[in-house]
């Protein structure tokens, strides 16, 4: 996030006015309202001064060392930031808190460095922008896309590059809208030719010419077959070539997630990621083999039909352009006027069912409190407006769709008076008109469809950008360009780490870390103190912002990735199972594992008794739609998975904080197999599932605390002590 | 008992040991509170308690129970937020702002209406929606603004008395008291989403 604005000129002039010399300018952030208006503001935080600049005056000056407890607090609607200056609490300005908020907890912790005299090197934020740096509007929710702003040359290039392969394939769909609008317009002069020469002549056909009138008529019927006939083929290329093209862009795009890393993959959700693959593709995709084909053809049988109108006689011509204008101002309106209409009618639906919703899940309450009556009124209430609407709705559209016809018969209306006049005097013939009429037709065609085109452009450059972002991001946790791939013994040591998502914010700082091969290491602290993010960094699910991590003495950096985490094994407290059988499950991490392997492992984890005895034993099906199993039983099942290749690192997250201590001791025992020869991390909240640990790692805010055995902690009396004490005293309370 | 503590492990760390303890809220009346301007611009407040003694804020928060309904009725008056307590512990309640005197009611009002900064709307500019965002222009009586509000039916608020409130996407909150006095143009561009 941008944490430093460029000032607009005044404001820089004002500014350099005030400044004074060797001060060195860290942030500039704007702020947005000054007591009861919304304003354009800026605020300049120098390493000795803050500065508060508004409409090219400085408006304040605080001076960074009197300045402390800064303070940034949530208001209605908008947020303010406070500080004391000598003991006595300000307000220094206010700002919309949708923009500005994040910014401004950097500025907290910023602000408390320099009125301390620290270091003098500007923070960052890394968190991702939200707004548009060109237009200031809001970025489309999840991504860095401007709907307003998006680069459509370079997203269409993109595209053309991405379609190599594919392209043949999909000009075909194109190349044959000309065929079939040419066809459109072959029709017609035959027509002219048939009603001129047989149907007009006063005398009726001559003998002779009845062979040629059935030669008109067969032309027309194999020109109508031929349309079709191309109709079809394009079609079915369309369907080939468009589902093609999904199916790249989708497997291209999964890929890609696959492959990136935590951290990016965290900052989106499953659902914004699904409606990726799906929905955005398939918007892709509709209008690369839908709308675009269809466009293409309206507009080249827009310009045929104006070129051929203006050969065949230029006067009529324009009488079909002279109603244009009204017709095109009418369908507008009236789409218009639908949209308008349906989002409205789509407000009242949702709202009603909303309530409905909310009622009908909070029934027990409803009855327990005997409120049905009033429930029922307020539900009327909500049908009433709805249907109220529809009506409304309903009878306005069957109004002004006929209207609409109308309107687009225009033109016609304009010919048939001109151009009867003409057949009158004889200057035309009725084929020619007749020829002349169709193609107006075609003209006005298009014209209903006008309004959706630069929305339907608009939701496809979107949603196709949103496709190429994926595709595009690259990775942070990146694998170097010669990396190792070790064997791993089990060695690991934490040289001097600090880590934060934000730099601002280091959730690790300065940990130091020896284990040897094969010990286990529990770790032990309050919430947030950072222990799962010490796991995610012994994984490289993120990389260290200092300090580094050596396993085998080897930098973790250096490890290729697939090397590191295939031999490393992992227990969560949440253990998700994949739908498949219990066996699919096991060898998940090792898909080729004998039959022998996945039942040792099972042994291993003490699963196999409870497997053997399920319906179909290893083959039961489990998963979301599967057989379900108790939380122990599937934790069982993920330490068989943790097991089965073997992994010279073992790390058990919480793994047993959600079970009964029956079960409990049954994984217990099963962990106790499991982490011998292995290096082995424990996170636990149960003191009593790391007994066995070697060593104990005590976090606190971040920083190791306390490290050693279980006997070293008890005698420091430390957190330790009294985490263990409280947990024994919890546990005979329970008992008695 | 001493044991009490103990189901609460939490209770031992210092900070969270603050959450805990709270003091006693009294209602704030002219007999007890006095509230004046600090000297940083915001409130301060001299409270004498029901045994004579005395306590001084130097700034105090003051909050709406029911900022929607009866903005001036049951008044929280809080002590700031800071970074150790999340939540400053509250002093007291006013029952009704009337109780005070009118200099009291002018410093409180000018406090709260900073606090719910709720600008009106006078005339709607125009209404554009694209891709399931719609971007407002409005004349408001915070002056000129641009703003944009996804998900209209739940950020278009209708209130029972008919007051109208709008959450934009940055969390602005805008508010028109009676759609009806709008002007025509107006009213047709917001008439959709009502």
């Amino acid at each position: 996030m941008k944490l430093m604005y460029d000032l607009p000129e005044q404001d820089e002039r004002a500014f350099l006015a005030a400044v004074g010399e060797g001060e060195k300018r860290m942030y500039c952030l704007p702020y947005n309202i000054e007591v009861d208006r919304f304003v354009s503001g800026w605020m300049v935080f120098t390493d000795q001064y803050i500065y508060k600049i508004l409409d090219g005056e400085l408006k304040e000056k605080f001076k960074m060392s009197e300045l402390s407890d800064f303070s940034t607090e949530n208001l209605y609607g908008s947020c303010a930031f406070y500080a004391k200056q000598n003991g006595v609490s300000r307000l220094l300005c206010r700002f919309i808190s949708g923009r500005n908020l994040p910014r401004y907890s950097v500025m907290v912790k910023a602000c408390e460095i320099l009125a301390e005299g620290g270091s003098k090197d500007p923070l960052t934020n890394s968190e991702p922008e939200r707004y548009c740096p060109k237009c200031g509007r809001p970025f489309v929710l999840h991504t860095k896309i401007c709907p307003f702003c998006q680069d459509k040359k370079e997203t269409y290039l993109k595209l053309w590059r991405m379609t190599r392969g594919l392209r043949l394939m999909m000009l075909f769909p194109l190349i044959a809208a000309i065929f079939s609008v040419i066809f459109r317009f072959v029709v017609p002069a035959v027509q002219r030719y048939a009603i001129d020469n047989f149907i007009v002549p006063e005398f009726g056909i001559e003998r002779g010419s009845v062979g040629a009138f059935l030669l008109v008529v067969v032309a027309i019927v194999i020109l109508d077959v031929f349309h079709r006939g191309i109709d079809v083929i394009k079609q079915r290329m369309a369907a080939y070539s468009g589902n093609k093209f999904t199916m790249m862009l989708r497997a291209l795009l999964f890929e890609k997630i696959q492959n990136l890393s935590m951290a990016s993959v965290q900052q989106k959700s499953a659902g914004d990621l699904m409606g990726r693959i799906n929905n955005d593709v398939s918007t892709v995709q509709s209008f690369i083999t839908g709308n675009l084909p269809t466009y293409f053809a309206q507009a080249f049988s827009f310009l045929l039909a104006l070129v051929l109108l203006l050969c065949l006689d230029p006067l009529m011509c324009l009488f079909v352009f002279i109603p244009l204008p009204l017709t095109v101002f009418i369908i507008i309106r009236f789409w218009a006027t639908v949209r308008q209409r349906n989002i409205h009618a789509w407000l009242i639906t949702t709202r009603t069912n909303r309530h409905l919703q909310d009622i009908l899940n909070g029934i027990r309450v409803v009855k327990s409190f005997g409120s049905e009556e009033r429930e029922i009124v307020r539900f009327e209430e909500h049908t009433e407006r709805q249907a109220a609407q529809d009506e409304s709705n309903a009878k306005l559209f069957d109004t002004v769709f006929p209207l609409l016809g109308f309107a687009l018969r225009l033109g016609n209306y304009m010919i048939m008076l001109y151009g009867n006049l003409k057949v009158f005097a004889g200057s035309m013939t009725i084929g020619a008109l007749n020829q002349f009429n169709s193609y107006a037709t075609i003209i006005y065609e298009p014209l209903m469809q006008i309004t959706a085109i630069p929305r339907n452009i608009s939701a496809f450059l979107t949603s196709l950008n949103k496709v190429f972002e994926i595709l595009e991001e690259e990775p942070e946790v990146a694998d170097i360009e010669l990396p190792i791939d070790i064997s791993i013994e089990g060695d690991i040591s934490v040289r001097d780490v600090t880590f934060g998502y934000d730099s601002y914010n280091p959730v690790l700082e300065h940990i130091n870390l020896e284990v040897k091969q094969g010990e286990m290491v529990g770790i032990v602290g309050h919430s947030g103190c950072g222990k799962t993010t010490l796991i995610n960094l012994l994984m490289r699910l993120y990389d260290v912002t200092e300090g580094a991590i050596f396993i085998d003495d080897v930098n973790i950096k250096d490890i290729s990735q697939n090397a590191l985490r295939s031999q490393i094994g992992v227990v969560l407290q949440e253990t998700h199972l994949f739908a498949g059988s219990v066996r699919d499950n096991i060898r998940y991490s090792k898909p080729f594992a004998t039959n022998e392997e996945v039942i040792a492992a099972a042994r291993l984890a003490n699963a196999h008794d409870f497997i053997i005895n399920l319906p179909e034993g290893y083959n039961t099906m489990v998963g979301e739609k599967g057989y379900s199993l108790s939380g122990g039983e599937r934790q069982r099942i993920a330490i068989a998975r943790a097991l089965i290749h073997n992994p010279r690192i073992l790390i058990l997250d919480e793994a047993t904080a959600a079970l009964d201590t029956e079960t409990e001791k049954l994984i217990q025992d099963a962990i106790n197999k499991l982490t011998k020869n292995r290096t082995t991390f424990a996170i636990a909240h149960r003191l009593s599932t790391l007994r066995n640990a070697d060593k104990l790692l005590v976090l606190d805010r971040g920083k190791v605390a306390e490290y050693g055995t279980h006997a070293e902690l008890l005698a420091a009396k430390g957190i330790y002590y009294k985490l263990v004490m409280a947990q024994q005293r919890a546990a005979l309370q329970k008992q008695g | 008992m001493a044991e009490t503590k103990v189901n609460n492990p939490a209770a031992e760390n210092d900070e969270d040991a603050a959450l805990f303890e709270k003091r006693e809220s009294v209602m704030l009346t002219p007999e007890n509170a006095v509230f004046s301007r600090s000297e940083g611009g915001l409130i301060s407040l001299d409270l004498t308690g029901p045994d004579g003694e005395k306590e001084h804020f130097e700034r105090v928060v003051v909050l709406r129970s029911f900022p929607i309904t009866d903005p001036d009725e049951y008044i929280a008056v809080r002590e700031p937020e800071t970074r150790k307590s999340r939540r400053g512990h509250e002093i007291g309640l006013i029952r009704h702002i009337r109780e005070f005197d009118e200099a009291t009611v002018a410093l409180l009002t000018e406090e709260l209406d900073r606090r719910y900064f709720t600008p009106e709307i006078h005339r709607i500019l125009s209404v554009k929606d694209k891709l399931g965002y719609y971007y407002w222009d409005a004349e408001t009586s915070a002056g000129k603004v641009s703003f944009v509000v996804n998900n209209i039916s739940s950020n278009i608020r209708i209130l029972e008395d008919e007051r109208i409130f709008i959450f934009d996407i940055d969390g602005n909150c805008f508010q028109i008291s009676d759609v009806t006095k709008l002007d025509r143009a107006s009213y047709r561009k917001i008439e959709i989403y009502l």
